[in-house]
């Protein structure tokens, strides 16, 4: 398994303009300023998490199993208030939801 | 510290005893003679159903005591026209009158935070980006609420997408603690307990991701419970973190808050997480102290978690805290110091596992579906201007961690180590559990600080979530009680917390525990 010599010296800190890129959240230079020594901050105390020593240790995906089969049958369900859905579309035109061209990007 | 804003005097303690209880409902719902806190919604049934008082009075003393001091609390985003809960109190007369079966919650006025779904009202999550949202169907828990007779008084207030320890960053309005006006009530169900803590409401919804319905509770002066992960459908509950929110109760007595409880509990097939278990009679348990005996916590096994009354908790936190402890002992029960090694470690996994889940949970809010839209030359544009524009700066900032945590080669340094804590706190927790009945710590580190003091300074924000964090990265039951205050009279909570599915155990303790606890004054705020 891969060992991590200090917190950041493997990982490269937070690039927070590619970072918004990918959430795709749209922010400012500003923001971009004033943001990325907060994000830092905790990335840094985030790296607690590699000074501990946590071999072996099985990561847990949640606080217990799910009790019992919760699954239902895989049946499709009428929902029943269609119109009140519908009616939060911001731009909802002869039953279709209009958006912008979707280009190609590479 | 005093407020700033001149009081009225206190109308309303009642000389004669005989009467306070009632004249307390239409005053100030607040303690008995002895000064242990009543059970409103028990207290109501009582008069309802004796006619003593009628549904529509009930609910005009609690929409006048709302817009009274509203201005000065703000924790309500959408309080609908009074007629409305009239409306309903009035129909519930009738059925009254006609003799007919009442649910378990008539008459009771709920507030409920606005991450859960109302599909009367708007449910914003405190977020720009889902301004005037009305959603096409009610939570589960709200159906619940409704079909057990409750009235919806409104929606509270909270920190955006329950991301927050104050209430600072709704995006609509900061809630003023009643305590102190110039201090937060908590966060990030800030409006849900300062709704109940001001008597707008008799108890109210929250939710509780890191210790949003607990933090608050301690801050406000009121019972914050946090049920099992699973106890409670999250359907309708705004996803921040899935394996980790659950819906919680606030109010003003242990017994209001088990008695809500039993009322939203239960297996929904909505929610795959929901437990099939069965809900106990919660309510069975509170029963009036004259029936207690002389010590009626005899045998319990009370674990103190050391590491959470040391540095870096308020002495006067520890303080309060110590003399519930020794209220506990006094009771009966037999104390005992535990250790929970990997504490502190549980913090920075919380906002890992948080930030992580809540970057995944927030990619729905796009602009197209439903929420505000801000336009774009292309499909992309689109979405990062409505996301740019509809989402607060605290949101922003976890979405922009947890997507650096989860990037493709970070999933082994941050979200998958976040895990392994995740394991050695459950197994800490569950160890140290199987050894007493319930462990006891602080609700939080500090009493209620400065609107302002925290707001630039993440890590201090994130720092005081140190005591609930834990509870919920192990899924386990919590009740927070107040149990004294500050030399500056701001209250300070203490944390009780059981096994998995046992809130029946916390609930009865909790009850005992208020009962007789002779901590200094009911905890009604000054405003009052």
């Amino acid at each position: 398994s891969r060992r991590f010599a200090a917190k950041s010296s493997v990982l490269d800190p937070p690039d927070v303009s590619r970072l918004a890129e990918t959430a795709r959240i749209s922010i400012s230079p500003e923001e971009v300023e004033e943001f990325a020594p907060k994000i830092r901050q905790v990335v840094d105390w985030f790296g607690q998490l590699q000074a501990a020593d946590l071999q072996s240790i099985k990561p847990a995906l949640r606080a217990a199993d799910a009790e019992g089969d919760n699954l239902r049958d895989d049946e499709p369900q009428v929902f029943d208030n269609r119109d009140a859905m519908l009616s939060e579309v911001p731009t909802y035109e002869d039953s279709y939801i209009k958006v912008p061209k979707v280009l190609n990007k590479e | 510290m005093l407020s700033t804003v001149q009081t009225p005097p206190r109308l309303l303690r009642s000389p004669s005893a005989a009467a306070s209880t009632l004249r307390c409902i239409y005053t100030v719902p607040c303690c008995g003679p002895s000064r242990s806190p009543n059970s409103q919604i028990l207290t109501a049934r009582k008069s309802l159903l004796s006619r003593e008082t009628s549904a529509v009075d009930l609910a005009k003393s609690f929409c006048e005591r709302l817009r009274r001091t509203e201005p000065q609390i703000g924790s309500f985003l959408h309080v609908p026209p009074h007629e409305t809960v009239l409306k309903q109190a009035e129909e519930l007369d009738v059925k009254i009158k006609n003799g007919d079966r009442l649910g378990p919650l008539a008459g009771v006025l709920v507030g409920v935070k606005d991450n859960i779904c109302t599909s009367d009202m708007p449910s914003t999550a405190g977020s720009k980006i889902l301004e005037n949202y009305r959603p096409p169907f009610d939570a589960t828990a709200v159906s619940k609420l409704k079909r057990n007779g409750a009235l919806i008084i409104g929606k509270t207030n909270l920190d955006e997408f329950g991301m927050g320890s104050s209430t600072e960053a709704s995006a609509y309005q900061v809630t003023a603690n009643p305590w102190d006006l110039s201090r937060v009530p908590g966060g990030s169900s800030g409006g849900s307990a300062a709704a109940v803590s001001a008597r707008q409401c008799m108890v109210a919804l929250g939710s509780d991701t890191g210790g949003s319905v607990r933090q608050p509770a301690s801050f406000c002066g009121v019972v914050g419970l946090k049920p099992t992960y699973g106890r409670v459908s999250r359907y309708g509950l705004v996803a921040y973190a899935s394996s980790l929110d659950v819906i919680g109760c606030l109010s003003s007595s242990v017994a209001d808050a088990g008695i809500l409880l039993a009322a939203i509990s239960g297996h929904d097939k909505f929610d795959a997480t929901s437990s099939r278990r069965e809900v106990p009679d919660f309510e069975s348990h509170f029963v009036s102290k004259d029936g207690f005996e002389s010590k009626p916590l005899r045998g319990v096994r009370v674990g103190i978690i050391r590491e959470t009354l040391g540095d870096g908790v308020d002495s006067e936190v520890v303080s309060a805290v110590h003399g519930a402890i020794s209220h506990l002992e006094e009771l009966g029960s037999i104390l005992s110091e535990i250790s929970l090694p990997s504490f502190s470690l549980g913090l920075p996994a919380y906002y890992v596992l948080a930030s992580s889940e809540a970057s995944s949970n927030l990619s729905r809010y796009d602009g197209v579906r439903y929420g505000s839209q801000s336009s774009g030359d292309d499909i992309n544009t689109l979405y990062e201007n409505s996301r740019g524009r509809g989402f607060g700066s605290e949101v922003k900032r976890r979405i922009l961690m947890g997507t650096y945590a989860l990037s493709a080669g970070y999933y082994d340094a941050y979200y998958k180590r976040a895990q392994q804590v995740r394991t050695l706190i459950l197994d800490g927790l569950k160890d140290a559990l199987e050894r007493n009945d319930i462990l006891v710590s602080p609700a939080a580190p500090s009493v209620a600080y400065r609107i302002g003091e925290k707001k630039d300074d993440p890590l201090a924000m994130y720092a005081g979530d140190i005591m609930t964090v834990n509870v919920n990265l192990a899924g386990l039951p919590a009740l927070v009680l107040p149990c004294g205050f500050s030399v500056g009279r701001l209250p300070v909570g203490f944390q009780m917390i059981g096994s998995p599915f046992d809130e029946e155990k916390l609930l009865k303790i909790g009850h005992i525990f208020e009962q007789t606890f002779e901590g200094g004054e009911c905890f009604v705020p000054p405003i009052l």
